[in-house]
């Protein structure tokens, strides 16, 4: 084992090949307040993707309703039962990453799923954390909570399914970091379904190879975000490039979330990974279990989102997602306008940040009629 | 008196019916190679006891050693080598899925005949083995099993194939085109994604995780499974230079599904001897 730098638990640790960060590391950013649960994502990616025969199980996007939902099932309670609840110091991980605890003879420590673990895509659809009491009405702070967690590969910087692969089947891409599983080379062991927590690779009985998201890399070669971010319904979703920490720009808009800003985290810090999919947590969600799904920057995160109406940098930039199908490398803002710009340089789209609003009175003086909403 | 007379009867009897024992995988010519596992031809053939031990060199290794050992007997008619392996095995995997692994087997036999053998696990640089592998799964392809999801889960439920789609025409190149792009593993070629012609694959390797797809020795094979496990014919080409009474060797490799065997968690053996017989 080599001993790398994990920003994400604040130190270095261990992992099965020494350090190689890419070129451009594709990463995204997902707004977990916006998200609506409409799937749309999830179809997108399996109409692209996984309409295949061998592939029917296979959903390399998912969205599942949080506290309960889980694809495969309980795929992060098995682990966090496995690591059995580790400490931080402040932004410091102590405990141990998935990489340390592999057993003896293991690469990793992981568990694979079983079939019938794929057989509730989201179980606790729309449940929330707690009992609604007979004779309870809508108040705000809500009593109850859930929120939507849509999930896809991470395009780990240290991935446990590269690891996990005693062949060397699986590649991370040293020009963007996208990771793939090489299909001619791959022959089936099932090791990067074991290690990777996230569970997001799958395993094909009909080609006899494992499949995974592959971050629709013929596009974003073409600088286009993938189909699971230009299809989101719920604009929740936007996908670039992050640098290190010590290398980070302010102009870059996932490095001003994910940096600069720290608005935005990865999923599961402590298993080491390195994750590149980071996360808004849900403000309406306690921060003590945003805390065990995003680490220990969950409780300030949302305080800073919650502020966002009094930061127009960081609402500018959140009017930004969804607002193009092109990666966006670069932003700024100007007032009231907020520019996206592209890998060229070149100007994509200027959104307002505050659009005029017409409001018709509900009469109609001249004809003497109540209007109706026809919508 | 009696009792030693019954005694030699048992003895007799038994000797009789029981293989003939070596220590040394021996080959023994035959006119023509069986290429069921049940033929009497194999009777002609002496059986070695092959001991397995876990893959405990690399990771992941096996934690838990399952097939203890395997029987083997081999036969040649100068051209190629027949291997028949025998081992107990009390459940049937054959149906590939997650977490679900198949039963398999592999023979490895260095690719040239030196003094100094490749290592045992896998070869190494500059000193390559030829393994011919064989899998459950592949045999229940080759024996009629069909190539859709239903095949391997009779109640899969399938909303919809976009290439079986209209105006696709079935069985039309252009909609064996469209499925290729949703089989990335079958649109290269890579010789495991089937559907497979053979339940055996020529492969060849230079240490552990280099196993791939070698130069075709004709490899051919057949599996049958009863009550006691499997019996696996694998046949290939003599190895090169392997006039009679000349000496080889050979090592073997056991997956059991049930226990979540696959690729480096395997039993395995040592290099065995291999030698040439006439008869
Ligand atoms: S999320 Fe899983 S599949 Fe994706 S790179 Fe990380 S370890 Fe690999
Ligand atoms: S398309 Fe967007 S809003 Fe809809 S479920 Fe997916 S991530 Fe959520």
């Amino acid at each position: 084992m080599a001993r790398v730098n994990n920003w994400q638990i604040g130190r270095e640790m261990s992992y099965w090949y020494p350090e190689a960060r890419p070129k451009k590391q594709f990463a995204a950013v997902f707004d977990t307040n916006k998200c609506i649960a409409c799937q749309t994502c999830t179809l997108a990616c399996k109409t692209t993707w996984t309409s295949g025969k061998g592939q029917e199980y296979m959903l390399w996007n998912n969205v599942e309703t949080k506290p309960y939902g889980s694809y495969p099932l309980a795929y992060d309670l098995k682990l966090l039962d496995m690591l059995n609840g580790q400490a931080w110091n402040g932004n410091k991980y102590e405990g141990q990453t998935l990489f340390e605890s592999a057993p003896a003879g293991e690469r990793v420590l992981g568990w694979r799923p079983e079939q019938q673990d794929y057989a509730y895509p989201n179980v606790g659809e729309d449940d929330c954390a707690n009992q609604v009491d007979h004779g309870a009405f809508l108040s705000l702070p809500h009593m109850n909570w859930f929120f939507y967690l849509a999930r896809i590969c991470n395009h780990c910087t240290y991935p446990a399914c590269l690891a996990s692969c005693p062949r060397g089947s699986i590649y991370k891409r040293p020009e963007d970091g996208i990771v793939l599983v090489d299909q001619n080379r791959c022959r089936g062991y099932q090791e990067c379904v074991k290690g990777c927590p996230y569970k997001k690779v799958f395993f094909n009985p009909l080609t006899n190879t494992s499949e995974k998201c592959i971050a629709c890399f013929p596009k974003v070669e073409q600088g286009i975000q993938p189909q699971c971010f230009v299809n989101c319904i719920g604009k929740i979703r936007m996908a670039g490039f992050l640098n290190k920490p010590e290398e980070a720009r302010a102009d870059n808009p996932i490095d001003y979330l994910v940096h600069i800003k720290k608005v935005a985290l990865p999923l599961f810090p402590q298993f080491g990974l390195e994750p590149n999919v980071y996360y808004i947590p849900p403000i309406h969600a306690p921060a003590s279990f945003n805390r065990q799904l995003f680490g220990p920057g969950a409780a300030e995160a949302m305080k800073i989102y919650r502020n966002a109406a009094n930061d127009p940098d960081l609402a500018g930039l959140l009017c930004l997602f969804g607002s193009t199908e092109k990666m966006v490398t670069r932003f700024r803002r100007q007032g009231d306008l907020v520019t996206a710009v592209g890998d060229g340089g070149a100007d994509l789209v200027r959104v307002p940040m505050h659009e005029t609003v017409h409001i018709r009175p509900a009469i109609d003086p001249m004809n003497q009629l109540v209007r109706i909403n026809i919508p | 008196m009696k009792q030693s007379i019954l005694l030699l009867l048992l003895l007799t009897a038994a000797c009789s019916r029981g293989p003939k024992m070596v220590n040394e995988v021996v080959a023994v010519a035959a006119a023509k190679l069986p290429t069921l596992p049940a033929d009497s031809a194999w009777d002609a053939a002496p059986e070695h006891l092959a001991a397995l031990l876990p893959q405990d060199l690399v990771e992941p290794r096996l934690a838990t050693p399952s097939t203890p050992q395997i029987r083997v007997r081999s036969l040649t008619n100068g051209s190629e080598i027949a291997i028949r392996l025998e081992w107990e095995d009390a459940s049937k995997s054959e149906t590939p899925g997650p977490s679900k692994m198949v039963d398999a087997c592999a023979i490895q036999i260095p690719e040239k005949m030196e003094k100094d053998l490749p290592e045992p696990q896998m070869g190494q640089e500059g000193k390559r083995v030829q393994v011919t592998y064989w899998r459950a799964d592949w045999q229940a392809t080759v024996d009629g099993r069909g190539d859709t999801i239903r095949d391997l889960y009779p109640n899969a439920a399938i909303d919809h194939y976009p290439f079986e789609a209209k105006p696709l025409e079935k069985g039309s190149d252009a909609q064996r085109e469209m499925a290729l792009r949703y089989s990335p593993a079958r649109a290269l070629g890579n010789i495991r994604s089937g559907p497979r012609a053979a339940p055996v694959e020529d492969l060849i390797a230079t240490g552990p995780g280099t196993l791939s797809p070698g130069p075709s020795l004709g490899a051919a094979g057949k599996g049958v499974f009863a009550a006691k496990g499997w019996t696996v014919v694998i046949a290939r080409k003599l190895p090169e230079g392997l006039s009679p009474n000349q000496r080889t060797s050979i090592a073997f490799a056991v997956w059991q599904g049930s226990q979540q065997e696959s690729g480096a968690r395997k039993m395995r053996s040592g290099w065995i001897p291999l030698v040439r017989r006439n008869q």
